[in-house]
């Protein structure tokens, strides 16, 4: 479905130095500085597939999602999305696609999305018919029946984003480009924008790219991540594969009837936080059986559980790592 | 037939979008038309003042210059109800980055852009500006022959196609120069010129409002026309010049289009 090769894109900008004096030198001698946001980024996507863009800010995911949807021309490099070049903006291609940006909205901000809804329609030219039952079942899915006729602008965030979603979708796009959906939106309205993206990707096969600096939201819904850095792609597979990679332990945390000896615990491994009555402690994979089954019958066990260690942690261990040895790549 | 019905049906919501704004702020349009009106009058001063004194300027008796001055309201009603709203949209569009929304949709950019924004209010300059045509008619004593008046009216076009690829010019350039307030400004600064028929200016600037920034050919040319002065060769070189001027913005359009690169975020 989307074909990416070597994809570079350097933007140019324009220097503007400090003060009066050194802004005119400049106006006669423009200094250009080169900005090189992605650099030979290679991919492919399957129809249907769901792939989460991870990345720190900066890292080039909205450049990506911009020369996918068209609205930039790579420097270097080619991309298709279906049988189309994106950058020649054809009509089908339009039909075919669609990007959200969780920071830019395309609803009037002064008028009812309604408002917005039917510009999108006539603009689509969707038929009547197919379009009321399309808007009705997003807005129904959503939830947002009551809110689409009140103005923009007294929305809240969130009830805006699923505003946007719907006015994304009305032309029942084959391919979503997603940009940070879920930023500034708490916690529980990221569960249900998520689940709304998983929902459409289920009912109607589209391919979903959505990009986000958290990695819990990607990662609940993206089987397959692309970690960028620094314009490089450095890795593309399975985010709990990398996670394993990464770090192969487990956090296993404890809670105690009573105080436990200090040595007792120390034994068992490392202990990554500890207050009075509760420890976690980092256990390589292997070793977390042996290590429970020690704890049971060696401490005042009252409760305990055994998890994977936060992604947000092991992402910036990963990051790390990477400048570490020059961005080397890895995959 | 189906591109034309799906542009009609585009222009139609445009339209109702502009309304349905318009009548949110119906009492800041209504102040605005009204001040229009205001500002209407005031325009006449520096004429009534120039005319006190003198019989007739570089050929142009007083109620034929008023005629120039009617036409040149006309158009600067036309636009500011509706170019410089769209003009407007579109700056606020390529500095929030909001302008990518347009170019993701299935039709024209250009259309899409120039048809964004209305004040149909400003239909009270315009009709304001109508009556100072009329009232110079009335001094002149006489009114435009039939024929006169379809050539006046073809080179109303002419004007309006020129003002339009203007702008489209402007436009193009906010996508290299994202500040671009200035620039508008500088263009309805220019514009205030047309207010004076072109024999008033001499050397390079009577050059330059002729074919860098036709205001000749967008008010001189067409009140010639009602008062029965324009020769066919002058009108030729209008609509000619219209043509290429518009031909000329929907290139350099497109090649900036090309250039755009959305705000980053
Ligand atoms: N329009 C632009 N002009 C110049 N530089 C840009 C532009 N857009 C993005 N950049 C730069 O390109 C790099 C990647 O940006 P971006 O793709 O927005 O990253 P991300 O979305 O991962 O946070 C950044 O260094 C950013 O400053
Ligand atoms: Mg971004």
């Amino acid at each position: 479905m989307i074909r990416a090769r070597k994809l570079c894109k350097t933007y140019r900008v324009h220097r503007r130095p400090p003060g009066l004096l050194a802004a005119l030198r400049s106006v006669i001698r423009r200094r250009y500085e080169e900005v090189r946001a992605l650099v030979d980024v290679s991919f492919d996507i399957a129809p249907g597939e769901r792939v989460g863009f991870l990345g720190p800010n900066g890292a080039g995911k909205t450049t990506a999602l911009k020369i996918l949807s068209g609205l930039l021309y790579p420097t270097s490099g080619s991309v298709t999305v279906g049988d189309f070049v994106p950058q020649e903006r054809r009509t089908e291609f339009l039909h075919m696609i669609t990007l959200v940006m969780g920071q830019k909205q395309q609803l009037l901000w002064d008028l009812p999305p309604a408002e917005t809804f039917a510009m999108n329609r006539a603009l689509f030219d969707l038929p009547r018919r197919e379009a009321d039952a399309t808007q009705q079942e997003l807005v129904d899915l959503l939830e947002i029946g009551p809110l689409i006729g009140k103005p923009t602008r007294q929305l809240s965030l969130g009830e805006r984003m699923k505003c946007e979603l719907v006015a994304a979708l009305l032309h029942r796009p084959k391919v979503l480009f997603l940009d940070e959906p879920t930023i500034g939106l708490d916690v529980s309205m990221q569960a249900r924008v998520r689940d709304f993206i998983r929902r459409y990707n289920e009912s109607t096969g589209a391919s979903v790219l959505l990009t986000s600096h958290y990695m819990e939201d990607v990662a609940a819904l993206c089987p397959r991540v692309i970690v960028i850095d620094k314009g490089h792609l450095i890795y593309d597979g399975d985010l709990r594969t990398l996670a394993r990679r990464i770090r192969p332990e487990k956090r296993i945390t404890m809670h105690f009837s009573s105080v436990p000896a200090p040595g007792d615990l120390d034994r068992l491994g490392n202990c990554v936080a500890r207050s009075e009555l509760q420890a976690t402690l980092a256990v390589p994979a292997a070793q977390v059986t042996e290590a429970v089954r020690a704890a049971l019958s060696r401490l005042p066990i009252s409760d305990i559980s055994v998890e994977d260690p936060p992604l947000e942690e092991i992402m910036q261990e990963f990051l790390d790592g990477q400048s570490a040895n020059g961005g080397a790549r890895s995959a | 037939m189906r591109p034309l019905r799906h542009y009609a049906r585009l222009l139609a919501v445009q339209m109702r979008t502009s309304l349905t704004l318009a009548v949110q702020y119906r009492f800041d349009f209504f102040l605005e038309g009204a001040l229009a009106l205001f500002w209407l009058a005031i325009t006449l001063i520096p004429l009534l003042v120039v005319y006190s004194r003198r019989e007739s300027v570089a050929g142009w008796s007083f109620p034929e210059a008023l005629v120039v001055v009617g036409w040149f309201s006309v158009l600067k009603a036309v636009l500011d109800g509706g170019v410089t709203p769209s003009l407007n949209f579109v700056v606020e569009g390529v500095r929030k980055g909001t302008l990518d929304f347009i170019l993701l949709k299935p039709a024209d950019a250009q259309f899409l852009v120039s048809t964004a924004r209305f004040e149909p209010w400003r239909i009270l300059d315009f009709l304001g500006s109508i009556a100072v045509l009329a009232y110079a008619f009335h001094r002149l004593g006489r009114v435009p022959s039939v024929g006169d008046f379809m050539v006046g009216l073809a080179l109303f076009g002419v004007a309006l196609i020129l003002l339009y690829s203007l702008w489209i010019l402007v436009v193009s350039v906010s996508f290299r120069v994202v500040k671009v307030d200035n620039l508008s400004y500088l263009f309805i600064s220019i514009f205030d010129a047309g207010r004076w028929p072109i024999d008033v200016f001499k050397g390079a600037l009577r050059l330059i409002f002729t074919v860098v920034f036709p205001l000749a050919l967008m008010t001189t040319y067409p009140a010639q026309a009602l008062l029965g002065k324009l020769t066919s060769a002058h009108a030729l070189l209008a609509g000619t010049g219209g043509l290429a001027f518009a031909a000329i913005a929907r290139l350099v359009w497109k090649r900036a289009l090309r250039a755009y690169t959305s705000a980053s975020s």
